[in-house]
Order: structure tokens, then C-alpha cells, then sequence
């Protein structure tokens, strides 16, 4: 026996529980989505057992896609929640991130506060956002709103100016659990929380770049901007395809966040969607499971590409 | 083209002053290196005039100018770093035209500048590749590039060839000697390497400490070190010292001179001739012998115990243990003060 079979032996375990792992769940859920497969029906008993004599085709995928009417809402959702987050966090991460590069007093706390939002539980983090800082009578935005009302009206007593202001309708606070307004809710708190995240990783990367290429680029007359461009965003490249890349994987699956917020009104993922089907249509929600899959692979492939052009240079 | 003028130029680090103060002047066209062990200023001393680091006091002329306030990019300098610090994620092109970019040339001109400026190099061939595919040697090329495109005044050489193997080391060393024929600006060049500046040199400066210990040119510092340490650090392998007392008793006759004992007597192991045993200068017990094919270096000891080194073109025919005698020119002995190392004329 050489060395690599005796390799593989000794992996043979570990994989052979990964793939159980995956497969089995991933087998029951196709299986699954081919059934009639529900929790509780007085009508017909016979579909609360998972059995092949409840058969129904693609029925239950036909139903998820022509039926139900959340499905395409879900994807969209899905894909607006993500891609804004990765937006505001990249940004901002790399913001955050050349900003606390740089030495000044204190630069040891600032750091681990900024990282301290990511150990926040999301549950926690979602009833601190939507309660305190959001709510519009008792959070911070509500607060906030009530006292630009109060200066508002404090300045319409001035001379002259006070016409101006007298104009100025009365600032209502935006109430985030709304129909329109609770995706935004969540996308907010979970920027603030994937942030660091970024920031973290973008810092390192920073740490790492050559300094004599900036004094090179220096001498050449490279402005801090053109520094920024040409050098440092080259650079950070990988590191931002790695912070896209985790994030997308996680945020797909967001779930907590969505139900403290506003309970699926107004704002439905995938998983969400998946959750709902399971308080009793085991079968549509296995359906549904099966999309949220083919998703995940459609944004895994274009994510992988993307990194992968970057591992690889 | 400009000439260079330092006047009184100190660098502090907070408390801790590095430079001590240095002047220098130095001509248009000329090639001058900065020489010493590390730690020395050297590189602190060529980004000052870079403009890389702050200049506590003094100051610093380029041509007529005063350059202390001047922005780096401004000075008309251009600088080749020991780690080439090309920008990874352009081409040797894109590279080469960087600072041209930045200045706002029309493409017509970065394009004509960057193709003469490859021509000279020959690198023309790998215009469009990444430094990551270049070779050691080529990428210290480009970077070279990089700093002829920019028609700079003065060139600064930061111990460009310390990352390339040996042989690399010696061709590149000759194409810098052969840029500087053509090109007849200002160089100036950093190096820990006394061979590397003996070769390319119009003029050294040796620096120890933050301070000047030496100007002139490579031969002035050779046969004329004004001290003990440009004694020992020109030359290679170093100069071999001696108390009067480790020399034999006809020395003081052989070199014509009086030979005291607050004095250091410098004999190069190139100048040492073996001898007889009645006419010797010094004479050393044979510890080792290093034969390079064209000369042997031969490690001896005094019976004193000062060890010297003599550099004969054929290995002796003594066994290790036996003793070897060896004489000297007198006009090539050097003498310096055994406490403040200075240079004793006479």
C-alpha cells in the first residue's frame, strides 16, 4: 500500500459522513417534493404518511410556481436582500477599514468595537434594531423625528425665517415593520452586523500591502486617490470576492431577522417561504427546498468564477 | 541633469537623531555611492533626498533649488527600490507609463518615451506581461525602466541588486555602469557591498553611524583611507592591523619607519610577499589555507596572536603549524592612531 491510499483510507471516514450528511437530507427533500406530503388533513388521512402511493409528479412544483403567490416575490426579495447587503457592507468595510488603518490613540478599542456587533446573536440583534433604534414611537427614529419636529417648530417662531419653516409639513417617522418598508429594516440591521465582518477582513489584507509600491507610486506622483485605485482596490481584490462570497452564502438563508422583524409581511425570502409550507405542506415546501438549491448553485457558479479568476492570478 | 548639494543634513526619530549632520556635494553627472554596514544612514540618507523621509534640519539642493518643502514628485527624482515595487496587477507597460499617466502626458508621448525607455533595457519583448511572469533580473530591468521614462534629474538606487543571485548580480551591476555612460545623469547609489562600489563609483562616500567617514574617489580610498574603519571596509579581504609589538624586530628598519605603541600598522593581505625568515615583517603560524584556484588566502596568527590573512598566488608549501614570513613594501603600509583610528601621515 503507498501513501496515498493509505491517505485515502484514513479520509474515507470523514467523507463518507459528509456525504451522508448531505446526501440523505437532500434525497428526503427531492423525494419529498414528489408527494403528497402534509402534516395534518382530516379530508385525506392517508396524505400525512410520506408513502409512494401519494405520487403526485411535479405537481407540488407546479403549485409553487403557478399557485402560490409568493414564490417569485420570495426570489426577488431574496436577491434584493443580498445584493443590497453586499453593497453597504463592502463599501462601508472598506471605508471603516482604511480609515482605522492608520496608528492613533486608542486604535486597540477602536477595533474591537468595531468587531463587537459581529457576536451579537441575529435574533438579538433584531429585536435590539427593530425595537430600539427603529420603532417609531419608542426607538431612536422615532425620537429623532419627534425632535426635528420640536426644532422645526421652535425656529417658526423667528423673524423672517420662521415664514420659511412655517411651510414645512410635520415629519412623520417611518414605521420599518410595514408592508414596504420591512425589507429595508432587515437589510439595515444585518449590514450593521456583517460589517465588521468586512472590515476585519479588509484590514488584514490592508496590513499586507507593500509599502514601497506606495512610495514608488509616490515618486511617480500618484495622488492618495490614484493610490487608492491603482493600487490599494487591485490589491483588495481577492479579500473583497472572499467577503462577497461568505456573505452571499449566509445571507441567502437569512431567517431570523425576517420573522422578528415582521413576521413575512411585506418581506419573504426563500427559506422564509420554506418555513411557511412547513407548518403543513410538507410536500410544497420540499418543492420549494429544491429551488432555493438551484438558486444557491446559480449565484455559487457565478460567485465561484469570480473567485476563482482571482485565487488563480 | 542637476547637481546635488547637502548642507549640515540631520534626520531625528523623536528623540533618537540617526543623521548627524552631513555635508555633500556632488557634481552633475556624476555617479556617487553611498557605502556601509547596515544601520550605517545610507538608506535614510537617499530617501531624504528622495523625499520619502522628512528632513530634520539642514538642507538639501537639487540644482539651484532647495528641495526640503518640495513634494517627492516634484524634486525630479526618480527611485529604483530593492524590492523592485512594480504595481503587481499592471503590465510592464501600464508600469512604465504610471508616473507619466499621472502627470497628464499626451499617449502619443508616454508611448514613444516607454518604448525608447524598453529599447535601452531591452525588454521590449515583455511589454505586455505581468511582473509576476518576469524573472528576478528582468523585473529589476523594468524597474529601472520605470525610472528612465520619467527623464528624472537625478537617479537613486536603493541596493537594487541585493534580491539577484550572484551572477545576475555581476551582468546587472555592468548594465547600470553602461546606463550610466549613456545616459550622464546624476546617480546616486546605495550598496552595503564595497565590490559593487568600487566598480561603478566616480565617487564613494562612506558612511558609519549617521556619519561621513570618507569622500572620494574608489582608488583615493583604497590606497589613502583616512581611518581605520575605510580602511577595513574598501578592500576585500579586509586590511589585516597590528600592534608594533606583534611585527619582528627588524620591521621598523624594513618600513622605514618608527613604529610606536599607540600606533596600528594596516598591511592589505594583496600587498603581503612571503619571504625569509631574517627579512620578515611579521611572521605568522600557518592555521588554514583557502585555495581559490587563481590565489590562496592564507590564515595565520602571530606569535602575539593577532591573526592576519595573506593573500599569495600559490598555496604554500608549509604544513598547518609551521611558520611563514612575510614582508611588505614600505609605501604601502598604512599606519593609523591606535585610539582615534585616524590616518598618521607619514
Amino acid at each position: 500500500m503507498n501513501n496515498r491510499t493509505i491517505a485515502r483510507l484514513l479520509q474515507t471516514p470523514a467523507v463518507l459522513l459528509l456525504l451522508v450528511w448531505m446526501l440523505v437530507p437532500l434525497g428526503l427533500t427531492l423525494y419529498f417534493s414528489f408527494l403528497r406530503y402534509v402534516l395534518n388533513s382530516l379530508r385525506k388521512p392517508e396524505w400525512t404518511v410520506p408513502q409512494l402511493s401519494n405520487w403526485r409528479g411535479f405537481g407540488n412544483y407546479e403549485y409553487v410556481l403557478y399557485k402560490s403567490k409568493d414564490f417569485w416575490f420570495a426570489i426577488q426579495n431574496s436577491l434584493l436582500i443580498v445584493g443590497s447587503i453586499l453593497v453597504i457592507t463592502v463599501v462601508l468595510g472598506l471605508a471603516i477599514a482604511i480609515l482605522v488603518n492608520r496608528s492613533f490613540p486608542g486604535r486597540g478599542i477602536v477595533r474591537v468595537l468595531l468587531i463587537s456587533p459581529f457576536f451579537v446573536m441575529p435574533a438579538v440583534n433584531a429585536v435590539l434594531w427593530i425595537n430600539m433604534i427603529l420603532d417609531p414611537v419608542l426607538g431612536l427614529n422615532g425620537l429623532a423625528i419627534e425632535g426635528l419636529n420640536h426644532l422645526v417648530a421652535g425656529l417658526k417662531d423667528f423673524p423672517i425665517l420662521g415664514h420659511f419653516f412655517a411651510l414645512w409639513p410635520e415629519l412623520e417617522p417611518i414605521s420599518f415593520r410595514a408592508t414596504q418598508t420591512s425589507a429595508y429594516a432587515v437589510i439595515m440591521m444585518v449590514a450593521w452586523q456583517w460589517t465588521p465582518f468586512a472590515v476585519l477582513i479588509f484590514m488584514t489584507s490592508l496590513q499586507s500591502e507593500d509599502q514601497q509600491q506606495k512610495e514608488a507610486a509616490l515618486l511617480d506622483g500618484a495622488s492618495a486617490w490614484a493610490q487608492f485605485v491603482y493600487l490599494t482596490i487591485p490589491h483588495l481584490a481577492r479579500p473583497i470576492a472572499i467577503v462577497v462570497m461568505i456573505q452571499s452564502i449566509f445571507h441567502l438563508s437569512l431567517y431570523a431577522e425576517i420573522e422578528i422583524v415582521s413576521r413575512g409581511n411585506g418581506n419573504k425570502n426563500l427559506p422564509y417561504l420554506i418555513g411557511e409550507f412547513t407548518s403543513n405542506n410538507i410536500g410544497a415546501a420540499s418543492a420549494t427546498g429544491i429551488f432555493a438549491v438551484i438558486l444557491a448553485n446559480i449565484v455559487a457558479i457565478f460567485l465561484l468564477r469570480m473567485v476563482g479568476k482571482n485565487l488563480v492570478d | 541633469m542637476a547637481s546635488l548639494t547637502l548642507r549640515n543634513v540631520r534626520k531625528r526619530y523623536e528623540a533618537a537623531e540617526v543623521i548627524h549632520g552631513v555635508d555633500l556635494d556632488i557634481e552633475d553627472g556624476e555617479f556617487v555611492v553611498f557605502v556601509g554596514p547596515s544601520g550605517c544612514g545610507k538608506s535614510t540618507l537617499l530617501r531624504m533626498i528622495a523625499g520619502l523621509e522628512e528632513i530634520s534640519d539642514g538642507s538639501v539642493s537639487i540644482g539651484e533649488t532647495e528641495v526640503n518643502e518640495v513634494a517627492a514628485s516634484k524634486r525630479g527624482v526618480a527611485m529604483v527600490f530593492q524590492t523592485y515595487a512594480l504595481y503587481p496587477h499592471m503590465t510592464v507597460y501600464k508600469n512604465m507609463a504610471f508616473g507619466l499617466k499621472q502627470a497628464k502626458t499626451p499617449a502619443d508621448e508616454i508611448d514613444r518615451r516607454v518604448r525608447a525607455a524598453a529599447d535601452i533595457l531591452q525588454i521590449t519583448d515583455y511589454l505586455d506581461r505581468s511582473p509576476r511572469h518576469l524573472s528576478g533580473g528582468q523585473r529589476q530591468r523594468v524597474a529601472i525602466g520605470r525610472a528612465i521614462v520619467r527623464d528624472p534629474k537625478v537617479f537613486l538606487f536603493d541596493e537594487p541588486l541585493s534580491n539577484l543571485d550572484a551572477a545576475l548580480r555581476v551582468q546587472t551591476r555592468l548594465e547600470i555602469a553602461r546606463l550610466h555612460e549613456r545616459l550622464k545623469t546624476t546617480m546616486i547609489y546605495v550598496t552595503h557591498d564595497q565590490v559593487e562600489a568600487m566598480t561603478l563609483a566616480d565617487k564613494i562616500v562612506v558612511l558609519r553611524d549617521g556619519v561621513i567617514e570618507q569622500v572620494g574617489s574608489p582608488i583615493a580610498l583604497y590606497e589613502k583611507p583616512q581611518n581605520a574603519f575605510v580602511a577595513q571596509f574598501i578592500g576585500s579581504p579586509k586590511m589585516n592591523f597590528f600592534a608594533a609589538s606583534d611585527l619582528s624586530k627588524k620591521a621598523a628598519k624594513v618600513l622605514k619607519t618608527d613604529l610606536t605603541d599607540d600606533m596600528q600598522i594596516g598591511l592589505r593581505p594583496e600587498h603581503m610577499q612571503v619571504c625569509k625568515a631574517a627579512d620578515a615583517v611579521v611572521t605568522g603560524t600557518l592555521e588554514l589555507v583557502e585555495n581559490l584556484g587563481e590565489v590562496a588566502l592564507v590564515h595565520l596568527i602571530t606569535d602575539t596572536g593577532a591573526s592576519f590573512i595573506a593573500k599569495t598566488e600559490k598555496p604554500p608549501k608549509e604544513a598547518k603549524g609551521e611558520a611563514i614570513s612575510f614582508t611588505i613594501a614600505p609605501e604601502l603600509a598604512h599606519y593609523f592612531d591606535k585610539d582615534s583610528g585616524q590616518r598618521l601621515e607619514g
